[in-house]
C-alpha cells in the first residue's frame, strides 16, 4: 500500500490548509480577547467571580478536558491511519474521535441543565454572563466538528470516494481546533478565579 | 513509533490536566496558582498544535504565529491576575 502525505513544510500549505488555520487563527483571537476581557472584568467584582466559579463543577470540567482531548487523540490516528490507506482503521478511530465530543455534549448539556435549574443563566451576573456566552460559542463549535466528521465518515465509506487527504486534514484540524478553544476555556473559567 | 508518540503525548496532556485541577486545591496564592495554571494550559495548548496537529512539521512562520499567540495570552492574563 502506497501512502499518502502533502509537503506541508511549504509555507502555503500548513497541515490542514491555510484557510483553515487563518480560521483558527481568528477564532483563538476571538475567544482570547473574550477570556482577557473576563479576567479584566474580575478586578472589579473579585468576590463574585470568585463564589460564581465555586459554583460550577470542576470535576465536570475536567472530564470534558479528558474527553475532548482523548477525542484528539483518535482524530490524530484516524488521519495517520487515512495516510496509510487503511481505512477500516482510520474509520474505526473516526467513531472514537465522534464518541469523545458525543460524550462532551452529553455531560455539558447536564452541566448546563444543573445550571438552569439553579438559576444560575446568562444574567445571573458577569460571571455566568461570560461562562454562558464562551461555552456556548465553543458548543457550537464541536457541534459544526460533528456534522463535519460525520461528512467525512460518510465519504470514507462511500465506494469510488473522492475524499482526499487535504479534506480529511482540514476536517482533522478544525476538530482539534475544538480542543485548543476548551483549553482556553477550562483553566480560566473553571479553576482561575 | 509514531503509534506511541500520540499515546505519550496523550497521557502527558491527561497529568497536566489533572495536576492543574489540583493545584487550584493548594493554598498557595493566587498568583502562584494562576501561574502555574497558565504554564501547564500553554503546554497542552502547544503538544495540540504541533503533535496531533502535526504543526511540528509544517513551515516555521505557523509554528511562530502559534508560539507567539500563546505567550501574548499567557503574558497578558499573568499580568491581569
Amino acid at each position: 500500500m502506497e501512502s499518502q502525505s502533502i509537503n506541508s513544510k511549504n509555507i502555503y500549505y500548513p497541515p490542514g490548509g491555510i484557510l483553515m488555520w487563518i480560521i483558527i487563527f481568528l477564532e483563538l483571537f476571538t475567544f482570547g480577547m473574550a477570556l482577557v476581557a473576563m479576567v479584566a472584568y474580575s478586578k472589579d467584582e473579585p468576590e463574585v467571580f470568585h463564589s460564581s466559579r465555586l459554583l460550577l463543577n470542576t470535576t465536570f470540567g475536567l472530564a470534558n478536558t479528558v474527553f475532548l482531548l482523548t477525542s484528539g487523540f483518535f482524530m490524530a490516528k484516524s488521519v495517520e491511519s487515512f495516510k496509510a490507506n487503511d481505512s477500516i482503521k482510520s474509520s474505526l478511530y473516526l467513531k472514537l474521535t465522534m464518541l469523545g465530543g458525543f460524550l462532551f455534549l452529553l455531560l455539558k448539556s447536564f452541566e448546563y441543565y444543573e445550571k438552569i435549574g439553579a438559576g444560575l443563566s446568562i444574567g445571573y451576573n458577569s460571571f455566568f454572563s461570560f461562562y454562558w456566552m464562551l461555552t456556548l460559542f465553543h458548543v457550537i463549535h464541536v457541534l459544526v466538528g460533528l456534522v463535519i466528521l460525520s461528512s467525512v465518515y460518510v465519504g470514507l465509506h462511500k465506494k469510488n470516494s473522492s475524499l482526499e487527504l487535504e479534506d480529511f486534514e482540514a476536517s482533522a484540524v478544525f476538530w482539534h481546533m475544538c480542543d485548543l478553544i476548551w483549553l482556553l476555556l477550562f483553566p480560566i473559567i473553571y479553576l482561575l478565579f | 513509533m509514531k503509534n506511541h508518540l500520540y499515546f505519550k503525548v496523550l497521557v502527558s496532556l491527561l497529568i497536566l490536566t489533572i495536576l492543574a485541577a489540583l493545584v487550584v486545591t493548594l493554598d498557595i496564592g493566587l498568583k502562584a496558582t494562576s501561574a502555574i495554571i497558565l504554564v501547564f494550559f500553554m503546554v497542552k495548548f502547544l503538544a495540540v498544535a504541533f503533535y496531533f496537529m502535526e504543526l511540528k512539521t509544517a513551515h516555521v512562520f505557523w509554528k511562530s504565529a502559534v508560539l507567539i499567540f500563546a505567550s501574548i495570552f499567557l503574558a497578558i492574563v499573568l499580568t491581569l491576575v
